[in-house]
C-alpha cells in the first residue's frame, strides 16, 4: 500500500478514498435529504440559512456551491442572485446530481447550471465567483488543501468563501451525548430509513476525522484567503467558515 | 454576530441605494472605540463591505480610534469633522475615507443602542426582540418577504454562537 488517507476511521489507499466515498454517496443519494432532516432534527436547514445570510451575496453575483448535492443551497443562492446573477451546482457524484437536478425542477428553477466536477481541479475560469460554497462536502474531499487552493483560484477578489461543515463541539457534555448520538442513533436510522447502515457509521467517523474549527481556519489562510473566521452553530456540532479573497 | 449585523446592514444600504464604494474601494479602515474593547475592521472590495476579524494584522489604510460617545454619534449622523473637533477621535489615514464610511454607518438604520447591549451585556432576549424588531426593515430591504426575513432573523437567533463567545475579548 502506497499513501494513505483516512476514510472514516479506515486507513485506506489514498486513491481509493475517492471511489469509497462515491459509493457512500451512491448509496444514499436517494433518500439523501430524508436523511439529513431525520439526523439533524431538521436544524440542517437552520444552519444552511445561516450560511445564506453570512454569504453577503448580492443580486448578479455569480455563486458556485460545491458539493451541492440535492441542491437546498443552490434554490436559496438563485433567490438571492436573481435574473442577473448565475448559480452553478458542482458535485463529484453523478447520483447527487441527479437528485439535486430533480429536486431543483420540482422547485420549478430552470437556470441553476449543473457541473459535475472534483473540487481539487475545478474546470472554471479564474476570478469567476463572487462567492463559493461547500457545505458538508470538504470532509469527504481527499486532498483538502488543493480544493482550498481552487476554490481561491477561481474567487474574484472580495469574493466570499463559505464552507458549512461538521466541526468539534465545544461543551464535554454536549460532546458526549453526541458522541451517543453519532455512533449509536445515526447508523441505525442510516439502516432504517436507507437500508445503510455502513454508509452512516462512515458519516460518524468522518465528522470526528474532520479538522477541527482553528486547523480548517488555517488551512484557509494558507490556502490564500486573506481573511476567515469561523461561526460555531449549535455548539460547535457544525461550524461556518466564512473566507475573503482580498 | 456582531458584525455579521453591521455588515449586512450595510450592505443591504448600499445595494437599495446603488451607493458607489469606489472612493473606499479596496481599503481597510479599523475602527476602534476603547471603552468597550471593540475593534471594527471594515473592508470595501467588490462593491460591497465586509466586517472582519484582522487575525493576520493587515494593515489597515485608515485607523479610526473614539470613545463610545462619538461611536454612538456616528450613528446618528455625526460627521468626522465634528468629532475632530470635539478632540474625541484619533484619525491616523484619510479624513475623507473615514467620512465615507461614517456616511454610510449613519445612513444604514444600524440600531447601534441595542447592538452595543448586546456586545457589553447579555443577549438572548435581546436578539429575538431585536430580531422581530427588525423583520419589517428586513422585508422591505432584502427581498420584500416577510417569511424570508422572518426565517433570516429567527435562524440567525438560533444557530449563531453567543456574543460571549464570539466576542470576548475581540470584535
Amino acid at each position: 500500500m502506497g499513501k494513505t488517507t483516512h476514510f472514516g476511521y479506515k486507513q485506506v489507499d489514498v486513491e481509493k478514498k475517492q471511489g469509497l466515498v462515491k459509493e457512500v454517496f451512491d448509496s444514499v443519494a436517494g433518500k439523501y435529504d430524508l436523511m439529513n432532516d431525520v439526523m439533524s432534527m431538521g436544524t440542517h436547514r437552520l444552519w444552511k440559512n445561516y450560511t445564506i445570510a453570512s454569504s453577503n451575496v448580492v443580486e448578479g453575483d455569480h455563486v458556485l456551491d460545491i458539493a451541492g448535492g440535492t441542491g437546498d443551497l443552490a434554490l436559496k443562492f438563485r433567490k438571492k442572485v436573481g435574473p442577473k446573477g448565475k448559480v452553478i451546482l458542482s458535485d463529484i457524484n453523478s447520483s447527487m446530481l441527479f437528485e439535486g437536478r430533480k429536486n431543483l425542477l420540482n422547485h420549478g428553477v430552470i437556470d441553476v447550471e449543473f457541473v459535475q466536477a472534483n473540487a481539487e481541479s475545478l474546470p472554471f475560469d479564474d476570478n469567476a465567483f463572487d462567492c463559493v460554497s461547500i457545505a458538508f462536502g470538504l470532509r469527504n474531499v481527499t486532498h483538502k488543501a488543493e480544493a482550498l487552493k481552487q476554490m481561491y483560484r477561481v474567487l474574484k477578489k472580495g469574493g466570499t468563501l463559505l464552507i458549512l461543515e461538521f466541526s468539534k463541539v465545544e461543551n464535554q457534555t454536549l460532546e458526549k451525548i453526541y458522541d451517543l448520538y453519532s455512533f449509536n442513533v445515526i447508523p441505525k436510522f442510516g439502516e432504517f430509513f436507507a437500508n445503510d447502515e455502513d454508509s452512516y457509521q462512515y458519516l460518524a467517523e468522518s465528522i470526528r476525522k474532520h479538522p477541527d474549527q482553528e486547523t480548517l481556519k488555517n488551512m484557509v489562510l494558507d490556502a490564500g484567503f486573506e481573511f476567515c473566521e469561523y461561526h460555531n452553530l449549535t455548539g460547535g456540532i457544525v461550524a461556518l467558515h466564512k473566507a475573503i479573497k482580498a | 454576530m456582531f458584525r455579521l449585523t453591521i455588515e449586512k446592514s450595510l450592505n443591504r444600504f448600499i445595494n437599495a441605494n446603488n451607493i458607489d464604494l469606489n472612493q473606499i474601494e479596496n481599503k481597510i479602515i479599523s475602527l476602534k472605540v476603547d471603552e468597550i474593547d471593540l475593534t471594527l475592521f471594515f473592508l470595501s472590495l467588490n462593491s460591497r463591505i465586509f466586517v472582519v476579524d484582522n487575525h493576520k494584522n493587515k494593515k489597515a489604510d485608515v485607523s479610526i480610534l473614539m470613545s463610545k460617545a462619538s461611536f454612538l454619534s456616528i450613528f446618528k449622523g455625526a460627521t468626522i469633522e465634528e468629532l475632530l473637533k470635539s478632540e474625541d477621535i484619533e484619525i491616523n489615514g484619510s479624513v475623507n475615507t473615514a467620512q465615507q464610511l461614517a456616511s454610510l454607518l449613519s445612513s444604514s438604520s444600524i440600531d447601534i443602542e441595542e447592538l452595543i447591549s448586546q456586545y457589553t451585556g447579555d443577549i438572548a432576549a435581546h436578539q429575538i426582540g431585536k430580531a422581530f424588531r427588525h423583520l419589517k426593515d428586513s422585508a422591505i430591504n432584502n427581498d420584500g418577504s416577510l417569511i424570508g426575513a422572518i426565517k433570516d432573523e429567527i435562524t440567525t437567533v438560533l444557530v449563531a454562537p453567543s456574543r460571549s463567545k464570539l466576542f470576548k475579548g475581540r470584535a
